[in-house]
């Protein structure tokens, strides 16, 4: 027989106001199985806390239900205090009282019948309450960082400076990402690359991170603390421990007019190349599609003049098995694509615009490459058709971004930004040159951001013209901008020299192929999707799994770095202990009932369902049934509504609890 | 004009022009981000075929002749509400009072006030007689503006109560009144003065 306490609360005068506390206590203390009953003007204060302790003990309670607020408020703290008295704090349930009845109901007399009726049904609800012991799962303490660029570089240097092993997987022949192609950065104008490169080498000397660059995630198995990741080690082409940087392969590399895609294919490398001077790693990789070796067999200079011997032709892709305990996705940002339509996708390009047409009409990055001083053109600004310098340069804002039309209606934050940095950077470098912008609206939220986008204007003496462009189109040199100002209420027509279009960011492309092999939830732009959009911004849905940077939603590089230290703070927190404790609100499957149908395995958006062999002792198979892995389970109860043969239940809120609770109605 | 393409270039945007305004008023024009706040308080504003913003923003465009070539300046009141609601500090009531200054000599500026006609009948009496001849002043603004009967029935009533003088009589020094005139007239001249 079950000693149930109910412990009800006055919430100072929140639930006692309307609810007669007294005669809720009075009644439901009349209850079978019910052994002591109270009231109390706080219950969570400390007098309260240690009121219910001294009845636990006093009154030999094996249950109990605090009436009060709810339990999304209180739940742990009222746990906690019967944990302290010796009860296993499963044992504990709230019933709520406040949300639920005071606070929504003014007759005093109706509102204490429904009181009495809520604590009635908790307490018919916690007679079913099991002992559920905490889970505990070991922690492999390395952790993976997935992507190179400023927001995985910031991550792997905390967690790496706080002692644990990082792993650290970028794509490209080198780390550095979008960053590393910046010329300044707003809002300061410091040079994107004298930032950047001391952290990039910071990250190659440090003995905590392992770094794998032209490399791929083939595969993740595992959960929270126990990951096992399968790492795709493209081939280089060349070995990276005889290679010394010397650079006198590609020096003699005969195929010397491939456009560079760090240069935004304005520029030009061979085909034995490394992206740009300062990559890191320093050591080439041989374009095979490009390569005159790879391609008709008759070349390899650059193994000829290799001193060390590092070319190796015959090298293949390697796969590579880390185990970690914790993953920081920090895949970034790929630019929109203005005038074609990706296939599969729901995103649309713009004709207007000319953009591949028209070779003087380029997008932000190709101007970034221009201006940057170690960039295709050493930091002057010329147009890509003829050299010449642009005395009269268009920027347009807003290509793809909140144009539903295209598929995308979100802002991509940081263009009028470095839409505004463009024209500070072109009026320093053309001194007679003017620069126009064509925007919708200027949004600088962002410390010191909006004084920068008015120094343009009112310092740099950029013009800035609110309104949208309809078209723009080839006469002899120029390029003919027909727009509007809506200020004014008239049609604009500038004949600039060059156009440059500040284009949407979209997530990296393979966003979606890679969060299917994390298991992680991502929203229909492909953007990842963090846990809680306020209270936890860095955490995935799925336990163990972080976001930093631009994978998650348009950022800028103050933003991408805080979130990427934010990151890293919540591995570390996770590796702070040996053994990680879970709430055991957890799936158990019933085998003598599943079939075997997977039904919850289809549904469970953690990756928690599991299959299991059932055999008898001579090894022959009986049947296959679902295990839920307790480690990875987030206690949703999915898998519970929807499994045919009702074989699932979720410890705490089995259907025998919620069939007593309807009954005690 | 006011509907009107409007090609901007270096050449189109008469960014000197926007500099006297600015040097005029001691207010910037650059500064203005276009919230419409002179417009929302403006008393004229309907009257206006460009309201207040309007103004300043074809300012930073250089496209000043649009402004001068509308009737905006000379329905502004200089209320100031404009200039004491301004986010910016921009002086709007201090630009409009520029440009009716910069009006006098520029070029297609509007016809269809008085004000100048006026000012420049005013100053004409004042050279000639070193003092206003009010008789003289109205008769003339009559003639030339074409309205010929505009306020006749004042005058006798002016007449009655000696506010207005039928002959006029000069000032004694009226050589040192032509000196102040003919120094201006110089120092326009040479750009000096307005």
């Amino acid at each position: 027989m079950s000693r149930i306490g109910v412990f009800i609360c006055h919430c100072g005068e929140n639930i006692s106001r309307t609810v007669d506390v007294e005669r809720v206590a009075q009644q439901v203390g009349k209850m079978p199985g019910v052994a002591f009953s109270t009231d109390y003007k706080y219950m969570c204060s400390d007098p309260g806390q240690n009121l219910l302790k001294k009845a636990i003990q006093e009154q030999n309670l094996t249950h109990v239900v605090v009436a009060a607020c709810s339990p999304r408020m209180h739940e742990k703290t009222f746990r906690k205090a019967v944990e302290a008295a010796g009860l296993n704090p499963f044992l504990c349930e709230m019933a709520n009282i406040r949300e639920h009845c005071s606070w929504v109901h003014e007759n005093r007399e109706e509102a204490t019948v429904k009181a009495t009726e809520i604590v009635g049904m908790m307490v018919e609800r916690v007679k079913k309450n099991r002992v559920l012991p905490t889970i505990t799962v070991p922690v492999t303490k390395r952790s993976l960082v997935i992507g190179g660029g400023i927001a995985g570089i910031q991550a792997a240097l905390d967690i790496a400076d706080c002692g644990h092993e990082v792993i650290l997987v970028e794509r490209e022949p080198s780390i550095g990402g979008h960053m590393a192609q910046l010329s300044e950065t707003f809002p300061t104008l410091d040079c994107s690359q004298c930032i950047m490169t001391p952290k990039m080498v910071d990250v190659a000397n440090h003995p905590n991170i392992k770094l794998y660059t032209y490399s791929e995630i083939e595969l993740v198995e595992g959960y929270i603390g126990n990951f096992q990741v399968t790492i795709k080690k493209r081939a280089r082409s060349v070995d990276e421990d005889k290679c010394t940087g010397c650079g006198v392969c590609m020096t003699k590399c005969p195929q010397k007019k491939i456009p560079n895609k760090f240069d935004q294919n304005i520029g030009m490398r061979t085909a034995i190349y490394i992206p740009f001077p300062q990559a890191v790693p320093n050591t080439p990789v041989i374009d095979r599609e490009n390569c005159t070796m790879f391609k008709t067999g008759k070349c390899g200079v650059c193994q000829k003049v290799c001193g060390p011997g590092a070319v190796d032709f015959e090298q293949q892709d390697q796969l590579i098995i880390e185990a970690v305990g914790a993953i920081v996705v920090a895949t970034g940002f790929d630019l929109y694509t203005i005038d074609e339509k990706p296939k599969g996708s729901l995103i649309k390009g713009y004709g207007e615009f000319g953009h591949g047409k028209i070779p003087d009409v380029i997008d932000g990055m190709t101007f970034e490459r221009l201006a940057s001083a170690s960039g295709p053109t050493g930091g002057k600004i010329l147009r890509p058709s003829d050299g010449k310098e642009p005395k009269q340069i268009v920027f347009i804002q807003c290509i793809g971004s909140r144009a539903r039309e295209k598929g995308i209606s979100y802002c991509s934050k940081v263009c009028c930004m470095y839409t505004a940095k463009h024209t500070m950077l072109y009026h320093h470098k053309v001194h007679d040159g003017q620069a126009y912008v064509f925007f919708m609206d200027a949004r600088t939220p962002g410390k010191s951001y909006d004084e920068f986008w008015r120094r343009s204007i009112e310092e740099e003496e950029a013009v800035y013209i609110r309104g949208m462009v309809s078209r723009l189109y080839q006469k002899g040199d120029k390029i003919i901008v027909r727009g509007s100002d809506i200020a004014v209420g008239v049609q604009v027509e500038i004949e600039a020299d060059m156009v440059v279009l500040a284009t949407a960011i979209q997530p990296q492309k393979g966003a979606d192929t890679l969060a299917q092999k994390l298991g992680i939830s991502y929203d229909k732009y492909n953007f990842y999707s963090e846990a809680h959009a306020k209270l936890r911004p860095v955490e995935c849905a799925t336990a163990g799994i972080y976001l930093a940077g631009a994978c998650q939603g348009p950022k800028d590089i103050p933003e991408t770095v805080s979130q990427a230290s934010a990151a890293a703070a919540k591995v570390m927190t996770l590796f702070s202990k040996d053994l990680l404790e879970r709430e055991p609100i957890v799936a158990r499957v019933k085998e003598s009932g599943c079939v075997g149908c997977f039904a919850c395995k289809k549904v469970c958006a953690y990756g928690a369902v599991e299959e299991k062999e059932i055999r008898d002792r001579q090894g022959n198979l009986i049947k296959t049934v679902a295990f839920v892995n307790p480690g990875v389970c987030a206690g949703c109860g999915t898998c519970q509504a929807t499994c045919p043969s009702k074989s699932v239940e979720l410890d705490g809120y089995t259907d025998e609890q919620i069939v007593a609770m309807i009954e005690s109605l | 004009m006011k509907k009107k393409k409007m090609i901007i270039s270096q050449e189109t945007m008469d960014v000197d022009f926007v500099r006297k305004v600015e040097a005029l008023s001691g207010t910037s024009v650059r500064r203005c981000f276009q919230c419409g706040k002179c417009s929302a308080g403006c008393p004229m504003a309907t009257f206006m075929e460009h309201p207040p913003n309007r103004v300043v923003r074809l300012l930073q465009l250089g496209q000043w002749q649009r402004i001068l070539a509308g009737r905006s300046i000379w329905y502004c009141a200089s209320c100031e509400t404009c200039s004491t609601r301004c986010p910016n500090k921009v002086h709007l009531a201090s630009i409009m009072d520029a440009l009716r200054k910069l009006s006098w000599d520029a070029e297609g500026a509007s016809k269809e006030s008085y004000v100048q006609l006026a000012n420049k009948l005013f100053l004409q009496n004042i050279r000639t007689y070193g003092r206003q001849y009010e008789m003289r002043l109205a008769a003339v603004f009559n003639v030339k503006s074409g309205q010929f009967l505009k306020d006749l029935m004042l005058g006798p009533k002016l007449l009655a109560k000696g506010k207005l003088k039928m002959f006029h009589r000069k000032n004694k020094n009226l050589s040192e009144i032509e000196k102040i005139f003919s120094r201006i007239e110089e120092m326009r001249k040479k750009g000096e003065a307005l």
